[in-house]
């Protein structure tokens, strides 16, 4: 589904990315792990477009295209997803009204008719019960004044709308208390199937005892140091970076 | 030459006064941003005929004459300015002593000297207005005009009124220079909601001049919605004469390709314990230039007064242009007063965040445009207008973001 080589990416002057190589199918959860500035962010940025971001090098195709030739609109049309670390408030626009936006447009992109109101209302009806996200939030203002939590759900809400073929979920744990971790995790399992897959990018380990990955990735320094199953996440947990970050001899 | 029909020696005056100094031009200080010099080179028709268009309006005005269709609603009476006088001599005695207009310019004499037929929109004591009172300012001539207009609306007492202004150009219209000056007077206790939409043709010059004094108790609630003329300039003075006055002013403005579009308010607090509230937004796109020059003047007697200013604008394109000045000059000591202009981009972020959803730049930037905007139309509370407006706006920028 998503196979990255060799990717290089810059912020201004500032090397970041420097060579990660991943495989990732259908069906397959990896989480990527790894310490504060090692590229974790960022990675999941350049997927999705960012534009702050300069790719240098190497190449990502994703579903037999190349995903770097695509705007970010475009990815999303493809079937990416990134819930966003720190979720934008944008006053003025409502969730409902910014959801029907996207999904009519990435419809009309796939060449499918648009949703009225009336199919568009049974779907997100469906769908809000996947993170038990109430309907006076979705008439709010996008994410304006919403809790840590509540925009963390509202993300994954709007996940299940869209139904990624790959969902990026970056730090999506940050600022969660326990509750709110759990329906988070909960909506994310909930749309797991054959044909999507997942990244999870995260700090610690505690979220991956909710969304259990197939694959665990240690990102260093721009680069993926180590690979392994999940019993790697729970090591890193009780011993920390150090000793792999010695074991490279550095 | 139409000059010697001036009868009144203040008309001849106003005209003596306009010569010597002609059309206002960029080295004078409100005008910085605007010359309107080559008016003075043109060959000018200055009282083109008035037009046989028709409007569903019951206020008209056609190339500056000023008529009222069908029946008056009770309690509402419209008659000429020396008409209104004769009936009144209280009134006229107050009228004489009302305030000094601030900011003075040549094109206020112009429109002394040449206005021919003052109107008066008159609402007696305690009458409220249920309907709207829908004004249609057209233009259309045949050849290079000025035209002049004025008006007056004055409240009495507990009256109130919603007004509904709409000037446009008919298309095929020759360029013209439109000098529209309205004063407006709400008694104690009266109320009055004024929307004014500017949609004038790109061979427009549009200059409006309100100047609204305010009693005690009173609540005006204004509205400029600024969206298309190649110049357009509201110069907007509010004389808060008495306590307990809400004077509420909003202003949006969508200048696009080649339009200038120029806000000068003024509000003057007078007296003890009122209030002004000043919001104005704009959106700048192509190679538009804006402008915003906010006054407030507090009085040594306005203590107690709370006033408030806030505009805000967003560059929509790398090629438009936004000047600001905020004015305050405070003599009072016990009050509220605050300013506030920022002129920025739209946040990258909230586009990148759009983008992401699938959602494409164009139509990205048009949403988050009109939430922008969407504060300033959502305080109308006339359901028709406020529609009218949105289809509006959402259809300029749309169209701009599109090129």
């Amino acid at each position: 589904m998503l196979s990255i080589k060799n990717l290089q990416a810059r912020i201004g002057e500032k090397e970041i990315l420097k060579g990660i190589n991943l495989e990732i199918k259908a069906g397959e959860v990896h989480a990527i792990m790894g310490p504060n500035g090692s590229g974790k962010s960022t990675l999941a940025s350049v997927l999705a477009g960012r534009e702050d971001y300069e790719v240098t090098g190497g190449s990502v195709e994703f579903l037999g295209k190349d995903l770097l030739d695509l705007a970010p609109e475009e990815r999303a049309a493809e079937g990416l997803f990134l819930a966003f670390q720190y979720p934008v408030e944008i006053p003025g626009v409502s969730t409902t009204n910014f959801m029907k936006s996207a999904v009519n447009e990435i419809r009309k992109y796939r060449g499918e008719e648009p949703l009225d109101a009336v199919q568009f209302l049974k779907m997100f009806k469906e769908k809000m019960s996947y993170v038990n996200i109430d309907q006076s939030l979705l008439s709010r203002a996008l994410n304006e004044g919403f809790s840590g939590g509540e925009k963390k759900r509202n993300e994954i809400f709007q996940m299940a709308v869209l139904e990624p073929k790959l969902a990026i979920l970056d730090e999506t744990d940050s600022g969660l208390d326990i509750d709110a971790l759990r329906i988070v995790a909960e909506g994310v399992n909930k749309l797991k199937s054959p044909d999507n897959a997942t990244i999870v990018v995260t700090h610690y380990q505690r979220l991956l005892d909710y969304i259990v990955p197939d694959f665990v990735h240690v990102l260093y320094k721009g680069k993926i140091v180590k690979s392994g199953g999940k019993e790697l996440a729970l090591e890193l947990e009780e011993r920390g970076y150090d000793w792999i970050i010695s074991a490279l001899g550095e | 030459m139409l000059y010697t029909e001036l009868t009144s020696s203040a008309q001849k005056e106003a005209l003596e006064r306009f010569k010597a100094k002609g059309f206002p031009t960029n080295k004078w200080e409100e005008w910085k941003y605007a010359s309107l010099k080559s008016w003075n080179e043109k060959d000018l028709d200055w009282a083109p005929a008035p037009l046989n268009e028709t409007s569903s309006a019951s206020l008209q005005t056609q190339n500056g004459n000023t008529r009222f269709h069908g029946a008056l609603p009770a309690g509402v009476e419209f008659i000429s300015f020396d008409a209104f006088i004769a009936a009144n001599p209280t009134i006229a005695a107050t009228w004489e002593q009302r305030l000094p207009i601030l900011d003075q310019n040549s094109l206020y004499d112009l429109n002394i000297a040449l206005t021919l037929n003052t109107q008066v929109l008159w609402v007696k004591a305690g009458v409220s207005v249920d309907q709207a009172i829908t004004h249609d300012y057209i233009l259309s001539v045949a050849k290079a005009s000025a035209v002049q207009s004025r008006l007056i609306v004055y409240l009495e007492p507990d009256a109130s009124l919603t007004l509904i202004e709409r000037a446009f150009t008919i298309a095929g219209s020759a360029e013209v220079l439109s000098n529209f000056v309205q004063e407006i007077y709400v008694s104690e206790k009266a109320n009055l909601t004024y929307v004014k939409e500017q949609d004038l043709a790109q061979n427009t010059t549009h200059i409006d001049h309100t100047f609204i004094t305010q009693l005690s108790n009173s609540q005006v609630d204004l509205f400029t919605f600024s969206l298309n003329a190649a110049y357009l300039r509201n110069n907007l003075h509010f004389y808060s004469d008495g306590e307990n006055v809400v004077s509420n002013l909003n202003g949006l403005y969508v200048p696009g390709e080649d339009q200038l579009m120029d806000s000068h308010t003024v509000v003057d607090h007078r007296k003890p314990n009122s209030e002004s509230h000043e919001l104005y937004k704009g959106v700048l796109l192509g190679n538009a230039t804006g402008v915003f020059n906010g006054k407030i003047f507090v009085r040594p007697d306005a203590q107690k007064t709370n006033a408030f200013q806030s505009c805000k604008n967003v560059l929509a394109s790398t090629r438009a242009t936004m000047n600001t000045k905020p004015q305050l000059e405070i003599w009072a000591d016990d009050v509220k007063c605050s300013h506030g202009t920022t002129t920025g981009q739209l946040n990258q972020e909230a586009l990148f965040y759009l983008r992401s959803r699938g959602i494409s730049l164009a139509n990205a930037r048009t949403l988050l445009l009109l939430a922008f905007v969407q504060e300033v139309i959502d305080r109308v509370t006339h359901e028709e207008t406020k529609l009218r407006l949105t289809d509006k706006i959402i259809s300029k920028i749309q169209t701009s973001l599109a090129i």
